[in-house]
């Protein structure tokens, strides 16, 4: 078998082990977005005013929850460093490792959005929008979060920590997906800033990976 | 399986971890069919010692080659076991082991077998004793191809038959041409090892 399909066949089944941490980040964007008409209020012209951006911001926290502590199991097991002799880069396995993490984790985040939608009343064309920019804007937020996951490895408080650490990363990637929100409910164009959001998440992808390795092999050299 | 012959050569290494000097100047090489057991009193830079030659802490001063290559270049060739679990507790045993050594299902069943781990491959790692699960670990001893070996405390928490079996297994390695590195504080029986003294250094 390839090291490709081992990592793979791993990551399925540490997935369907840890049901939790699928449907956790789940349960808590329902309850967020469950909470903000009883909060603010029921008026359902105000609610779609600011339902979208609501449900970003709320996926945006549910993603950091699961993916805070995307290495440490595996750090603290010592599997982690076993990597290391698998003929292939580091950061190569990482990525393989951060696609998974985003096709088990974060998309089924996305696939409960629309529900959340009809919740607050966001408007459908809105709504689709919305679930374009949490597509192609969700990987780069993996790929920071998980940065910031690989980076805190050591430490006993890593999770916001690291969560901390990437916040100036963050924060492009919602200015932007927040004006997409904005000239979708204008109903203006919305291409050009849905491709700026694109391009960092490519951008992510490739270079992220390599900070990541850097990260654990700093991480496991530290250790015992 | 016999391997190709193989030279682990470690010259002048130093290292200093946390103000402290742990071995200086250290040099010594290994050829197919040695055993070395690093010795010394908890905190002598045993452990760092083999995670430097695993490649796994960066070599700060000095140089490590295998056959007169750099580390990073053979990495492969090397199968490190360390005193973490090395598997993962939320997997089967099988699972774990199909990943790590990339073998298929009749041959890690082999090894498991070997190990005393009989009918625990579908057994999750948490569910295991301490024992249990170091020797699931070892298991991969049982299905490896690489030629250096280094353990790190191999012998923690294993019992009597455990210990017999592991010895016979390096013995056998090194009777292939493999070479070993090992730490422990118990004194092997049955095993040839020449003895590295790592003391303190003021």
């Amino acid at each position: 078998m390839s090291i490709e399909k081992r990592m793979l066949a791993r990551e399925l089944k540490l997935a369907a082990a840890r049901p939790g941490d699928i449907f956790k980040p789940m349960w808590f964007l329902m309850l967020v977005i469950s909470m903000v008409p009883l909060a603010l209020s029921p008026d359902s012209v105000l609610l779609a005013d600011i339902g979208s951006a609501m449900i970003w911001v709320a996926t945006l926290l549910a993603l950091l929850l699961n993916t805070e502590h995307l290495f440490q199991s595996d750090f603290s097991d010592g599997v982690l460093e076993q990597w290391l002799f698998l003929d292939r880069p580091l950061a190569w396995l990482v990525g393989l490792k951060l696609i998974v993490h985003w096709l088990f984790h974060v998309v089924p985040l996305i696939c409960i959005t629309p529900i959340a939608g009809l919740m607050l009343s966001v408007p459908t064309d809105v709504l689709i929008a919305l679930l374009m920019t949490l597509v192609v804007a969700t990987p780069a937020l993996t790929c920071f979060s998980g940065l910031g996951a690989a980076l805190t490895l050591g430490s006993s408080r890593s999770g916001i920590l690291g969560v901390l650490v990437m916040m100036p990363l963050f924060v492009p990637v919602v200015i932007l997906a927040a004006g997409v929100l904005i000239r979708a409910t204008d109903g203006s164009e919305i291409l050009p800033l849905m491709a700026l959001l694109g391009a960092f998440s490519l951008v992510a992808a490739t270079l992220v990976p390599i900070a990541v390795s850097a990260a654990i092999r700093l991480n496991i050299g530290g250790s015992n | 399986m016999i391997f190709e012959p193989v030279s682990l050569n470690i010259s002048q290494v130093s290292c200093e971890r946390d103000d402290r000097l742990l071995f200086h100047n250290l040099s010594f090489a290994l050829r197919s069919g040695d055993i070395l057991r690093v010795a010394g009193p908890n905190g002598a830079g045993k452990t760092t010692l083999l995670r430097m030659i695993a490649g796994l802490f960066e070599v700060q001063d000095g140089v490590i080659t295998i056959d007169q290559e750099p580390l990073s270049e053979r990495r492969h060739q090397v199968l490190y076991i360390g005193h973490k679990p090395q598997v993962s507790r939320d997997l089967t045993v099988i699972d774990n082991l199909k990943f790590l050594t990339g073998f298929d299902e009749p041959v890690v069943k082999q090894a498991l077998i070997d190990v005393g781990l009989r009918g625990y491959h579908d057994s999750l790692v948490k569910e295991l004793s301490q024992g249990q699960g170091r020797r699931c670990a070892l298991a991969r001893l049982w299905c490896s191809e690489a030629p250096i070996w280094i353990l790190d405390e191999p012998y923690t928490a294993l019992d009597v038959t455990m210990v017999e079996t592991l010895d016979r297994k390096i013995n056998a390695h090194v009777a292939q041409g493999g070479l070993c590195l090992f730490t422990t504080h118990q004194l092997p029986q049955s095993l040839n090892f020449e003895t590295l003294e790592l003391g303190r250094v003021d």
